[in-house]
């Protein structure tokens, strides 16, 4: 060599290297020694040896997810009776769809409403925007999962204006909506100054249905028939009843007592009527909603609200309380 | 007897006629002195009025208004005479609308269209017996020119539009006279159609109201012809704002035109200069050719003219045409919801800030208020059969309505929906006009909608066909001359949008809106088959 060498100044120095720190590679080694494409890091790419780390993580998380979820499922079945796949649960996995299993006959529509005249078969509601009728909008929501349903609200010209929510009520406009004749059921809810809620059907051959605990049961009817036994089917009408005139528009003591009367009723199964889900439970929940008297009750109502709001059919009514 | 016999007789004749004559000249003297004395009498009574007439100058027919002069006068209006104004001198022009004399006063009662207000002539020493006497004789709707202390009243004036005050008048000229016989007396023209057969007082039949329509416009809001106007005018206006606020553009359509756009019979010819013409019986053909030159949304106020020799009760040969025209993205739902929407904005703003007006004409003409939902109802043609072959009407798939159905069908929905306003859609193919798209799933049906107020139709409109092969086709299925419409074909040649839209008579849509029966009553000026003037 040419150049001037310098002896090592200090010999022999033995440097202890902190063995805490990950150790590197040498940078300028490996630029030597690779040509191999092992490290192409161009444009943020990441290493395919993370990238698979990524990907277990991934499918670990979502398994755990599913885990849950069906922990979940499981817990909300034990507890509520007649719900073996709940719909809030169901919502929550990927590929399911569920069908509720309440009701379990599908009726036929000409049977019960009348020869098919070849158009839409138009439901009319008009409610009162200051007391929207929330069992109505619960049964609604069980209408369109057993009829292709064709939903509307309008707003009549005796009320200036209506809250944003009750335009919305019926949840979001079906794709087909333009296409009236496509649907096997209509449902108009009109928002309109009437002193009590009335349903009109046919008006050549029905009268307006009046009373939200009537209509309750006109509707409930397409669904699912009264239970066969009369014993039962006189508890429903008579649970209905109670639940309109004293839940809802009862005095405080009124309401007290009929909170008693739910609590022993509970007590003996349940549901309000022995072991299925029916009318009655469907119009005592929203009428004690209205009421917001939900939270200080005793043991076995709690439960039954709680089972009550596990089935999902309330959604609507509790978005519409809010 | 001979000549002294003779001369007797005349002499005794002549004493005779002398008497006579004597006899005549006192009777005439004593007429001459009675008359004498007469005139003497009244030349005496007249220099005594003359003396007394002090108030000579506050008084009188004023020279027609020539503009002589331009004095620097304020004057109030009526509907301005409140509380406030008490004890204030001040000058106002006003009709008479009714003058009574009561011994030494004169009450008088001076309109300005829907006000108005008491004034008094009192002798006293402002106003003397004869000025009391010419105020009484004012005739009824002459205009007077009037200089009055503004009084306060202690009790209200029930019967005028001004309740807490009363004039007292100073001076009182008339600018134009009245004359005595009015082809219609007010108070008969006011009163409403069902009273006066009952009671035995006349009412005006139509056709004297609309020969006076001078008088019989001026009736005061308290009554109807303001009123309805007022609403017409509001409906018109709402129209242009709210389709203005919607990004529309107003254009001006020609009226006279070559080719007759809805079809031969209807229209009318005029000559143009060597050879004729035809007056517009819409202005769909420049509506659609606006659009092809992107315009985008358009709208229309003009005049209509249908030559149908209907004697109906909601025909007429001219009318205000209200016609929109848009271009829309993919559904032809999209101009429905803007038109009933632009419909509903109207009958919103009627009810908001019309009121009065509908207050005053229901008291005349008697009716429901006018209801509607919001979003419009529509319903299907498919479903209307259905209801009304559920009422017991026979029609088949493919008619069009007939006026007695529509009635029907508008009370069918109106007991189902409680809605006076409604569209009805897909109508068949068959009975639209040839320019209609037809159903894309279904030949029989079209892209067509019809909207009724209170079971009448107001409104008829469609999708377009925008493309010039299907217009051709469906132009040669209704056997129409390609010759007479290739202008209009060609149009769309150069790339067209779909679009759609549909127009309203006004006066047809304030009928119905106010419940009235008759369309000549919002039509100023009326012109049917049988009525060419005013």
């Amino acid at each position: 060599m040419s150049m001037y060498q310098v002896k090592p100044v200090s010999p022999d120095i033995k440097i202890d290297l902190p063995t805490c720190m990950y150790k590197l590679p040498n940078i300028h080694t490996r630029q030597e020694n690779s040509c191999s494409s092992d490290h192409a890091l161009q444009n943020g790419d990441v290493d395919p040896a993370v990238r698979a780390l990524e990907v277990r993580q991934d499918e670990i998380m979502r398994k755990l997810y599913e885990l849950k979820a069906a922990v979940e499922g499981l817990a909300k079945t034990v507890t509520t009776p007649d719900a073996d796949l709940d719909v809030t649960v169901s919502s929550s996995l990927s590929s399911q769809s569920s069908s509720c299993d309440i009701f379990k006959a599908t009726k036929n529509l000409d049977a019960l409403l009348g020869k098919d005249l070849g158009a839409l078969r138009d439901i009319v509601i008009n409610a009162n925007p200051a007391q929207p009728p929330l069992t109505l909008l619960v049964l609604h929501n069980l209408l369109c999962q057993h009829y292709r349903v064709l939903s509307t609200v309008h707003v009549h010209s005796s009320v200036s204006s209506v809250p944003p929510q009750l335009l919305s009520c019926l949840g979001p406009k079906h794709a087909d909506s333009y296409a009236r004749h496509m649907f096997q059921l209509g449902f108009t809810l009109i928002w309109k100054n009437v002193p009590k809620l009335e349903m009109k059907f046919s008006v050549r051959n029905m009268c307006p249905i009046e009373g939200e605990a009537n209509v309750a049961r006109f509707l409930f009817k397409l669904l699912a028939p009264y239970p066969s036994d009369p014993a039962v089917a006189t508890l429903v009408d008579s649970w209905v009843d109670t639940a309109f005139y004293q839940l809802a528009d009862g005095s405080a003591k009124e309401r007290a007592a009929v909170l008693r009367a739910l609590d022993s009723a509970l007590g003996r199964g349940p549901w309000l009527c022995g072991t299925e889900f029916s009318l009655a439970d469907i119009a005592c929940y929203c009428c004690l909603s209205q009421n917001g008297s939900t939270s200080a009750t005793a043991a076995n109502v709690q439960r039954w609200i709680k089972s009550c709001e596990n089935l999902g059919h309330f959604g609507p009514a509790k978005l519409l309380l809010k | 007897m001979t000549k002294e016999e003779a001369n007797g007789a005349t002499e005794e004749e002549q004493q005779a006629q002398s008497k006579k004559a004597l006899k005549k000249q006192q009777k005439e003297a004593e007429k001459a002195a009675k008359k004498a004395e007469k005139q003497a009498k009244l030349a005496a009574e007249q220099q005594s009025a003359d003396e007394d007439d002090f108030a000579k100058d506050r008084y009188g027919v004023s020279a027609m208004v020539q503009s002589q002069q331009k004095p620097d006068r304020a004057l109030v209006r009526v509907e301005d005479l409140t509380p406030q104004k008490v004890d204030q001198l001040i000058w106002l022009r006003a009709r008479v609308h009714t003058s009574r004399a009561k011994g030494k006063q004169c009450f008088l009662v001076l309109r300005q269209q829907q006000f108005n207000v008491q004034a008094l002539v009192a002798v006293g020493d402002r106003a003397s017996k004869q000025m009391v006497k010419f105020a009484a004789n004012i005739t009824k709707e002459s205009i007077v020119d009037v200089e009055a202390m503004v009084r306060k009243v202690e009790q209200k004036i029930e019967s005028c539009s001004q309740q807490d005050v009363e004039l007292h008048i100073e001076r009182i000229f008339v600018i134009s006279q009245a004359e005595p016989r009015l082809p219609l007396q007010l108070e008969d023209a006011v009163r409403p159609d069902g009273d006066g057969e009952e009671e035995g007082r006349a009412t005006v039949n139509q056709d004297t109201r609309l020969d006076n329509r001078v008088i019989d416009l001026r009736l005061p809001k308290t009554t109807t012809s303001q009123a309805i106007f007022r609403l017409q005018s509001g409906v018109c206006q709402l129209f242009r704002d709210t389709l203005t606020k919607k990004g529309f553009v107003e254009i001006q359509t020609p009226k006279i035109i070559s080719a007759a756009s809805e079809g031969g019979a209807n229209v009318f010819t005029v000559s143009y200069f060597k050879s004729s013409a035809y007056l517009a019986q819409s202005p769909q053909l420049y509506k659609q050719m606006c659009i092809c030159a992107d315009f985008d949304k358009v709208f229309c106020v003009g005049p209509v003219f249908r030559a149908e020799d209907s004697n109906t009760h909601r025909h007429l040969t001219e009318f205000v045409g209200l016609d929109i025209e848009m271009a829309f993205n993919y559904h032809y739902h999209e101009v429905i919801d803007s038109i009933t929407d632009t419909m509903v904005q109207i009958f919103k703003g009627l009810r908001d800030n019309f009121q009065t007006e509908i207050q005053t004409v229901s008291k005349q003409f008697p009716s429901e208020p006018f209801k509607f939902l919001e979003p419009t109802l529509r319903l299907e043609y498919t479903e209307a059969l259905a209801m009304l072959r559920e009422a017991g009407v026979e029609m088949g798939d493919e008619d069009d309505l007939s006026t007695p159905n529509e009635k029907l069908l508008g009370r069918l929905v109106k007991e189902k929906y409680d809605t006076d306003f409604y569209v009805l859609d897909k109508y068949p193919l068959a009975v639209r006009p040839f320019y209609t798209m037809p159903d894309p799933n279904n030949p029989k049906y079209s892209n067509s909608y019809d909207m009724f107020m209170r079971g009448e139709e107001i409104l008829s409109g469609a999708q377009r066909v925008h493309d010039p092969q299907l217009l051709t086709e469906r132009a040669l299925h209704h056997q129409i001359d390609l010759e007479k419409i290739k202008s209009y074909i060609d149009s769309f040649r150069y790339g067209a949008p779909p679009h759609g839209g549909g127009g309203i008579g006004l006066e047809r849509v304030c009928m119905l809106y106010l419940g009235l029966h008759n369309v000549r009553q919002t039509s100023m000026f009326p012109r049917d088959p049988k009525r060419l003037t005013p």
